[in-house]
């Protein structure tokens, strides 16, 4: 079981993602976005050791982005490395995804 | 050295699909004139048809698979096999079509069809088998 680390602070829920959002993880990932939605709609998922991501991840994403639509809130993602990247780009994710270079960069104006 | 052949087999559960990161690495590790983004974009290939095969896959957690990796000068060809009823849900026209932005599913195949140069389902006898090609620039 994937344990994810979120921090609340300023009334931004930063999540850190593993090395893999994949399948196996899926479902507990869409519960550790809801859990952060309950404490600040305004969501960041920290992408930085993540190597690898597939459709079942990005699917968890979106399902977050609306949840955190919802709340009145947003997702942003963060740290995004060169697989993630692409996945995001070839299903053109990265139009309602952008990524952002860092947490702090995420963060900035919100 | 190319030509080579990797072959793991498991069971369709997530748990077991999480040794097919690990072939792929070694393979990668093996094999230095892969390039890193075609072995990557191979690997997020491979992931997706795998997890077909667990999510489709029936009767559920019954379902064994046969994995065989080979390695050429240019190219990356595997072979997935497994137990399973025929799938029903392969369209080889419709494959390459990626669901729009707000969808949470579909984005698995066609994410396939589009870092592969060849993908291929047959039904073999009492098989199910994925073909996967990925190539490049010797």
């Amino acid at each position: 079981m994937t344990e994810w680390q979120t921090d609340v602070s300023d009334g931004v829920a930063v999540i850190v993602c593993p090395a893999r959002v994949s399948m196996a993880v899926a479902a507990s990932f869409r519960d550790a976005i809801a859990a952060a939605v309950a404490q600040a709609p305004k969501v960041v998922v920290d992408l930085g050791p993540t190597a690898f991501i597939d459709s079942s991840g990005l699917g968890a994403l979106v399902s977050g982005l609306k949840t955190c639509r919802q709340a009145g809130g947003d997702l942003r993602i963060a740290g995004a490395g060169e697989q993630v990247r692409t996945v995001l780009r070839l299903t053109n994710l990265d139009r309602i995804l952008r990524p952002q270079d860092t947490v702090e960069d995420a963060r900035r104006d919100w | 050295m190319t030509g080579e052949h990797y072959d793991i087999e498991g069971l369709a559960v997530p748990r077991d699909m999480e040794q097919l990161h690990d072939l792929l690495e070694r393979a990668s590790t093996e094999h230095p004139h892969i390039p890193a983004s075609d072995v990557m974009m191979f690997e997020t290939a491979v992931m997706e048809l795998a997890n077909n095969v667990v999510e489709h896959g029936r009767p559920v957690g019954q379902v064994a698979w046969r994995f065989s990796l080979e390695v050429s000068a240019d190219s990356l060809t595997a072979r997935l096999a497994d137990s399973g009823e025929e799938y029903a849900g392969w369209d080889a026209a419709a494959s390459h079509d990626m669901p729009g932005e707000m969808a949470e599913s579909g984005r698995g195949l066609p994410l396939a069809s589009a870092v592969l140069d060849e993908l291929d389902y047959q039904r073999d006898g009492a098989s199910n088998v994925w073909t996967m090609v990925r190539r490049w620039q010797a």
